[in-house]
């Protein structure tokens, strides 16, 4: 009987550590150890023993259970090995991508969200008003006079009851006061403004405008200065230089035009007009008081700094864009280069 | 408006300043300059000694011009105007004339050693009929740019129109430099003449014209003016016309006041400043026939009108060669009736220009003493009897307190009383006991607030410290809204989606492309005064733009598109009132991944794809699609979001995707975002992870081809049986020939997963549960199992 065993064990052992593949494995590990296999049949013949060589009948059983075990390990093992070096032959690394689809965020609203992203850090918060305004919110409470060119119908669209679509985001600003129930007023608003106007590489109908508002007891030129170089420095470059040049507008009194000084690689350096600002009219706040009915934003009692830019401009300037028009016709050869 | 350098001289001694430094000094004082016209180098005076005809060419001339050096110097030319001994300018080989650099060189044979140059080429004036003929006493050889000195090209500020004139920029320039100006800041009226009688000037529109003078020339010689005033005029872009004409253009840019010469003969009867008549007929100086209105503002005789009032002379009486007495008006027109008059006829002038802005009332007088002083000096004749007016000139008479609080508060760091003192002198102001009395050429200084503006502007942002510091502000609802929008767009763009931003107006026929919107109740917005057809309309929905968006990139060869547009959308209430709301949509069509050597034809983006889509929008959200029918789309579902309604899926019709030029599913989809938002809104919660293993069992059931999906996946939502945890469609078979199942059934295989939360199921717990499933499953549904 023991004699079987051995017979068993050397047949195992020769076969084991040939075996070609892991099927041949599995059905190997069947023939010797599976339920019908070799092992168990003879585990059955024990109860034919006499029962004192039964232990050293089992005693061998268990160790060439445990010896065919490993071995079946081992060649698995080496079996496994051989596969994992094959495993990268045949494959080319050099070949194209599978690819999934790559989308992208417009250049308009990664220049907008970075701009927004800057000016919250600066302590601004949002703020929005109606796109369709009165003519109070867009030019009478903004000082503008009553025969200003902007009003004209040749410049500003109109709805036949008289609201119009606002010209500027500084709406926002008469808004924003109108509703604020408290000091200090600290706000950014994104948002579309639309001009009568042909269409072209320069000029469209609508654009993207970032406005913004401080109002405080105690706001000053200081105010405007510090926050609006410090916003222009994120956003081209710690280092840029930013000049304030006066100018004209009926809601800021005094007010400036920004120039930021470029250095484009390739280019010789320039100043480029980049964005308004000022210090708010106080016959701004005498329109807000009076839609009001009250005096928590007396020209008297309260000061403040209002600026706004043109996202657009700012995404042409810093991606070297030449056409306004490519913004809106949303080709995605075009998209994908902001991707 | 554009200023010459040498004119701004007469004024004071700019000769320190380099033309940069000039530029630069405008440029801080809030005059910006648009641009400067400098001739080129290498251009001087040559004197034409000789003119040929050239032997290869009728129309060049081969000439020899004296340019100062020792010998004569050939140039070939093709201008005609000029005669043998005119002085002309001449490019010498190296001058840079426009994108040409001259050379030495043979023109059909004959060398040419520089180029004779019209007005044009020097970028002088548009004028390109010849040669610029220059005045003779200029000797050969001078550099042109002593006969031209530059002139600048200044955008002037609304506020500013004390600075549309040589003598008002001089004023500027002295009080930011400190050099002194040559002459009194203001020219004074040294004749103050008498009311005009009613016979003489009858002022019946003092709305418009406040203030109306007159003076009367007789014995005026009109004619060519003399080289130093054509040359002024011709070096800011004017053309000489004649002296008397020149000289109002001279006063008008030299003072920035308009005035105006008739021809005494040509009018009837004494000068009547009144309103026009309806319909009444003006044709002025251009020669272009202007149908006025009661709004406007003649200067009329008893004939009819003979001037716009402030905007622009007639033809019929104005100064020809053929005229001996003028009448020379002076006026003073209210800046807002002119500039209406100026846009309905759209007549725009350097007269009407100014009105509008306003001028120095205290320089009417004076300017009409200036230029019948000038007519008198080139033209001859006398003055009949003093200058009659008629009307009261606006108050110039102003003080404004200076702020000192203000003014710290403002600029927000103190600034020296005497810098500011300095500074306000500077400008002309005085001070008196009650504040500082403001000249009165300017109109734009009336508040406290005004004159911080002019400390500042002078004092420079430069020299005031920046400040960083502010107070904290909470985030807002519009933060909240911002940051949903945001990261939206950025969930969509992670999903292959591209971001459009288009216009907001869109055409009639685009709305019919509308096919999403919720708000079909309501009305779209038509603007009143639309600039063309296809900007009309308010869109209404964000997908007839991105469908159009999608048509661009389908003819422009990428038919494969993702595309999305978060924005505002617009429509009027059923009571009129505009209401505005922000949308999300997406055009989804093509192929669901670029095809490559991997997966060589991938599938189609498809329906299940769009739910697929809107799952990874709203993780964690029971999304439901309820089929509606809409005649504009083949395939249309309301979409719910945990239970909510947000927006509109659907499928386009393909004979609307053809008409895109695309031979393949398209689909859409719109959502409100402030519906999205609230459907997203809560916070998820945490959920113990299971701990016990699940069992899964599969079934196939076959159903009627009509009976929704959703039928079964609602059954299984709601069996209510405790050990089912989730269930899946793994297939779905049709066979429209009916030789494996019939082409009127569908077979659905569902893959169920059961599990316990307290303890591993059994194989007989699982069989029991699935069993009493499906048996209620087909008692409640129209299937069998197969």
């Amino acid at each position: 009987m023991l004699e079987d065993l051995e017979q068993i064990h050397r047949s195992a052992s020769n076969e084991a550590a040939s075996l070609p593949d892991e099927t041949a494995l599995e059905d190997f590990r069947v023939r010797y150890l599976g339920k019908k296999g070799a092992l168990t049949s003879a585990a059955a013949q024990m109860k034919d023993l006499a029962p004192a060589d039964r232990p050293a009948f089992g005693q061998k059983l268990n160790e060439i259970r445990s010896a065919i075990s490993a071995a079946i390990e081992e060649r698995r093992a080496s079996l496994l090995a051989a596969r994992d070096a094959r495993a990268a032959r045949g494959i080319d690394p050099t070949l194209p991508a599978r690819s999934l689809p790559q989308g992208s965020l417009h250049p308009l609203s990664q220049v907008l969200d970075r701009a927004v992203d800057t000016l919250r850090r600066m302590g601004f918060a949002l703020a929005e008003g109606p796109e369709i305004e009165t003519e109070w919110h867009c030019f009478d409470a903004l000082n503008t006079p009553p025969d200003h060119p902007a009003r004209k119908e040749s410049d500003t669209y109109y709805f036949p009851g008289g609201n119009l679509l606002r010209t500027h985001t500084s709406t926002v600003q008469i808004r924003t006061m109108e509703s604020a129930s408290s000091l200090p007023v600290r706000i950014i608003a994104p948002g579309t403004a639309f001009r009568r106007d042909e269409i072209d590489e320069t000029h469209s109908i609508s654009f993207t405008q970032l406005e913004g508002l401080f109002v405080d007891r105690e706001v000053g030129l200081a105010d405007l200065k510090g926050t609006l170089e410090a916003f222009f420095q994120v956003i081209f470059g710690s280092g840029t230089e930013v000049r304030f040049r006066p100018h004209f507008f009926p809601f800021t009194e005094p007010s400036f035009e920004i120039d930021v000084k470029l250095k484009t690689v390739g280019r010789a350096e320039r100043w480029v007009e980049i964005a308004g600002c000022g210090l708010v009219d106080p016959a701004v706040f005498a329109a807000v008081c009076q839609s009001r009915g009250d005096d928590l934003f007396h020209p008297d009692r309260v000061t403040g700094f209002a600026f706004g830019m043109g996202v657009d401009r700012l995404a042409m300037i810093q991606y070297g864009i030449p056409d306004l028009r490519l913004f809106n016709e949303n080709d995605v050869r075009f998209l994908r280069q902001f991707a | 408006m554009k200023a010459s350098l040498r004119w701004l001289n007469d004024h004071l001694d700019l000769s320190a300043k380099s033309i940069p430094e000039m530029a630069a000094l405008l440029t801080a004082a809030g005059i910006e300059v648009e641009g400067i016209q400098c001739p080129p180098d290498h251009v001087v005076v040559a004197r034409i000694e000789s003119s040929e005809r050239h032997p290869d060419a009728d129309k060049l001339s081969v000439c020899q011009v004296n340019d100062g050096g020792a010998t004569p110097r050939q140039i070939v030319c093709g201008a005609k105007n000029y005669e043998v001994g005119d002085h002309v300018p001449l490019a010498l080989p190296g001058a840079r004339i426009g994108d040409m650099v001259i050379k030495t060189g043979k023109l059909r044979g004959v060398e040419s050693q520089g180029m004779l140059c019209s007005a044009r080429e020097l970028g002088l004036s548009e004028d390109a009929s010849g040669l610029l003929i220059l005045p003779r006493d200029l000797p050969p050889g001078t550099s042109f740019a002593q006969v031209h000195p530059p002139v600048f090209d200044l955008e002037i500020t609304p506020n500013r129109p004390d600075l549309l004139s040589h003598l008002g920029l001089a004023r500027e320039l002295s009080a930011l430099t400190g050099i002194r100006l040559k002459r009194p800041p203001v020219f004074t009226s040294t004749a103050p003449g008498r009311a005009a009688k009613s016979s003489e000037i009858s002022l019946q529109d003092r709305e418009t014209c406040s203030f109306y003078s007159a003076r009367i020339l007789r014995g005026v010689k009109v004619g060519p003016s003399p080289d130093w005033l054509r040359d002024k005029l011709q070096a800011i872009g004017l053309r000489p016309i004649n002296n008397v004409v020149d000289i109002t253009n001279f006063i008008l840019m030299e003072m920035g006041q308009p005035l105006h010469a008739f021809d005494l003969s040509l009018l009837k009867g004494g000068i009547r400043v009144r309103r026009a008549g309806e319909g009444e007929k003006f044709t002025a100086l251009d020669g272009r026939t202007h149908l006025l209105t009661p709004d406007d503002c003649v200067i009329a005789d008893s004939k009819g009108a003979q001037a716009l009032g402030g905007v622009m002379g007639g033809e019929s009486s104005g100064v020809t060669e053929a005229t001996t007495d003028i009448l020379l008006e002076a006026a003073y027109f209210e800046p807002s009736l002119i500039r209406r008059t100026s846009h309905r006829h759209g007549i725009h002038t350097d007269s009407s220009y100014r009105f509008e802005r306003g001028v120095d009332p205290a320089q009417v007088m004076a300017a009409s003493e200036a230029a019948a002083r000038l007519v008198l000096e080139l033209a001859g004749g006398q003055l009949e009897g003093v200058p009659v007016w008629c009307g009261e000139l606006p108050s110039t008479s102003v003080t404004v307190p200076l702020d000192n609080a203000l003014c710290r508060r403002l600029l927000g760091s103190p600034i020296p009383p005497a810098e500011i003192g300095r500074i306000l002198k500077a400008f002309g102001l005085q001070k008196e006991s009650d504040g500082w009395r403001i000249p009165s050429y300017r109109l734009d200084l009336r508040r406290p607030v005004d004159l911080v503006e002019e400390v500042a502007r002078v004092h420079g942002l430069d020299r005031i410290p920046g400040k960083t510091t502010a107070p904290f502000v909470p985030p807002s609802r519009a933060d909240q809204e911002y940051d949903f929008r945001r990261a939206l767009r950025t969930r969509l763009g992670h999903l292959g989606f591209h971001e459009c931003q288009t216009i907001k107006l869109i055409s009639e026929a685009q709305l019919a492309l509308d096919v999403a919107t919720q708000h079909r109740n309501l009305s779209p917005l038509r603007v009143k005064n639309p600039m063309t057809e296809p900007h009309t309309f308010l869109r209404p929905g964000l997908t007839p733009s991105l469908l159009r968006i999608a048509e661009h990139n389908v003819r422009m060869g990428t038919s494969d598109l993702r595309l999305f547009e978060i924005g505002t959308v617009f429509a009027a209430s059923p009571k009129g009132q505009p209401i505005e709301l922000q949308h999300l949509a997406l055009v989804a069509t093509g192929r669901l991944e670029p095809p490559s050597w991997r997966a060589s034809k991938p599938d189609l983006f498809d329906f299940a794809a769009l739910r697929g889509l809107l799952e990874q929008l709203c993780p964690g959200q029971a999304i439901d699609l309820l089929p509606i029918e809409d005649p504009r789309l083949l395939l249309a579902a309301e979409i719910k979001v945990g239970g909510g309604k947000v927006g509109l899926a659907g499928c386009l019709l393909p004979a609307t995707a053809r008409s895109l030029d695309l031979d393949q599913p398209v689909l859409v989809a719109e959502i409100g975002i402030k519906k999205l938002m609230a459907a997203l809104g809560s916070p998820s919660l945490f959920h113990p992870l299971p701990r016990f293993p699940a069992i899964t069992r599969d079934v196939a059931i076959e159903a009627p081809a009509d009976l929704p999906g959703q039928a079964i996946s609602d059954f299984f939502q709601s069996s209510g049986e405790p050990l089912l945890e989730s269930f899946r469609l793994f297939d779905l078979f049709v066979d429209p020939t009916g030789t494996r199942l019939a082409a009127d059934r569908k077979s659905l295989a569902w893959s169920l997963t059961y599990r316990s939360a307290t303890e591993t199921l059994a194989a007989p717990q699982v069989d029991a549960a699935h069993g009493r499933l499906l048996d209620r499953l087909k008692a409640a549904l129209p299937i069998t199992f197969r």
